[in-house]
């Protein structure tokens, strides 16, 4: 996977993809997108792999659920992996689902030990069943658990050094639950072993008043904002030249805006390389 | 302090069957009430629901309208949550759902349009299958005809609606504005498949439908021909045959006693 910045692909650039084979280093694309037996979402998916290396990324897995893993989940998981063959994949520090009732949301865990030795258990079985090293990915949140004794970035790095996962970082995310939660966006990143990490995500987020408060949701509408920028400046200092991505997932825009995002991401990994050399 | 799973009960309790007090107990408030934290987190989940059942439904959210169909979505989820963390199985029990709701009066063919709405996602997921191979079938004995069993395209659905649902569907699922249609202009049969990669509604006469009905539940061509024979008496299962041979319908064929 080359360390150049990608593009999380969406159903709308499909067609343009497949004809056009824009110039863009890689795609991300949603697991669970491309689950189906068949049909033209698979059959897109496996023409774009002909000629872009791939990710794949789950939102639907519930790593951080104490119900049993889905093993109809797992299996069209493992299905996928081995039609796209990905050079990445990722899924979420989070959990959506108990008792078989799925919210379908990415909902935050307490970060407590008991939940670290259970999220370290869940990744190591999805790791054994899949053959594969799977990166996890931080997510925004709007909450925090009274419960919880330890930070998200010790519940991280935690959990993989305990299964051996690796660390899909988002960017956008640490800045959106720092801002809501209060913590500095930088004692994250500093709390994250260097080697961990090796793939970025940046996205756009957005703001609502609740309360009288602001409040931060990871919309992934608009283009990632200048802090997140400079957020992204300092990850890329600290863990190093891995592959980064753009997402967008609300009024998505068209392919050219994504590139100019890839692009800047490229420049600035480019010009912190050259000052770090 | 509460174990993992009763914490994760809770606060589905909270996000899903409108019981937030056990959650909101759980969580810091830091500024903003813990009920407000734990909205946003609802409002995400509803509306990753309603989009998911939107994008299925497209014919259904252009009947009703965004409003009533959003309405009815949230409340469909209290009824009958995601059962999957993938979206595209969420609502196979819409219909059902709908059917209950509008068990008569005017609104009863809406559940017929959403049941045909899932058969075509169903049919556009499904796995897609090589055409029929002619020349083997032309090799078979025409003495072992009647034992053929034939297979069906992984992605054909059959539908019967009282109501011109396919219709509906086809005049509906565009952007331009859709022709008056009357609900009492006849039901219909359909065949619902993919055809390289394309959508197609195949109408069919009460005999190929029971004929490809028979084939679906796995009886030998003579048996089907029977049920299609006994479905309508002019069924003509060669002109059946061949039609359903040239669009795909049918892409295998076994002696159907070497499969028992």
């Amino acid at each position: 996977m080359p360390a150049a910045a990608g593009i999380g692909l969406r159903a709308q650039h499909h067609v343009e993809v497949v004809s056009q084979t824009p110039q863009v280093a890689w795609f991300e694309a949603h697991s669970e997108n491309y689950f189906a037996d068949g049909g033209a979402h698979v059959e897109c998916l496996s023409r774009i792999r002909a000629n872009y290396p791939l990710s794949l990324h789950g939102v639907g897995l519930s790593l951080g659920s104490t119900d049993e893993l889905d093993p109809v989940h797992l299996a069209r998981l493992r299905r996928a992996v081995m039609r796209f063959e990905p050079a990445l994949l990722s899924e979420h520090l989070s959990w959506s689902s108990v008792g078989g009732r799925f919210v379908n949301d990415l909902l935050p865990l307490p970060y407590t030990p008991e939940a670290l030795r259970h999220v370290s258990t869940r990744v190591a079985q999805v790791q054994d069943a899949l053959g594969r090293q799977i990166l996890l990915e931080n997510v925004s949140s709007y909450l925090q658990f009274t419960d919880s004794t330890l930070t998200e970035w010790q519940f991280l790095a935690g959990v993989a050094a305990e299964s051996g996962c690796g660390i899909l970082l988002d960017v956008n995310n640490i800045y959106v639950a720092a801002q809501n939660h209060g913590f500095a966006s930088d004692d994250f990143l500093q709390g994250i072993p260097q080697g961990m990490v090796q793939e970025f995500h940046l996205a756009g987020h957005s703001r609502i008043e609740l309360g009288g408060r602001e409040i931060l949701i990871d919309a992934h509408g608009s283009p990632v904002c200048d802090d997140v920028w400079n957020l992204y400046r300092a990850a890329v200092r600290r863990f190093g030249d891995v592959p980064t991505l753009i997402e967008w997932d609300t009024d998505i825009p068209s392919l050219d805006i994504l590139r100019a995002e890839a692009a800047k991401a490229d420049a600035i990994r480019t010009a912190t390389h050259a000052l770090a050399a | 302090m509460p174990s993992l799973r009763e914490l994760q009960t809770q606060v589905v309790n909270g996000l899903l069957a409108e019981q937030p007090d056990g959650a909101v107990a759980l969580i810091r408030s830091s500024g903003i009430a813990a009920e407000s934290r734990l909205r946003i987190y609802q409002n995400n989940a509803r509306t990753n629901f309603v989009e998911a059942l939107r994008s299925t439904y497209p014919v259904l959210w252009r009947l009703v309208g965004e409003d009533y169909f959003r309405q009815t979505a949230w409340a469909f989820q209290l009824r009958h949550p995601s059962l999957s963390g993938d979206l595209n199985h969420a609502g196979s029990a819409f219909s059902d759902y709908l059917r209950a709701l509008h068990s008569d009066g005017d609104f009863r063919y809406l559940a017929d349009v959403a049941a045909l709405e899932w058969l075509i996602q169903e049919s556009l997921l499904a796995l897609d299958h090589a055409p029929l191979d002619l020349p083997a079938l032309a090799q078979v004995d025409t003495a072992a005809y009647d034992a053929l069993q034939f297979t069906l395209h992984p992605s054909l659905r059959l539908f019967e609606s009282e109501f011109p649902a396919g219709r509906i569907w086809e005049t509906n699922i565009g952007d331009a504005d859709p022709p008056a249609l009357g609900l009492d202009s006849g039901g219909e049969r359909l065949a619902v498949m993919r055809h390289e990669g394309e959508l197609r509604l195949h109408r069919l006469g009460r005999g190929e439908y029971a004929f490809l009905e028979s084939l679906a539940d796995g009886r030998s061509f003579a048996a089907s021909v029977d049920c299609g024979a006994a479905a309508d008496p002019a069924f003509d299962a060669t002109l059946g045959l061949q039609r359903f041979v040239a669009a795909n319908a049918i892409v295998d064929f076994a002696l159907h006693d070497t499969r028992l």
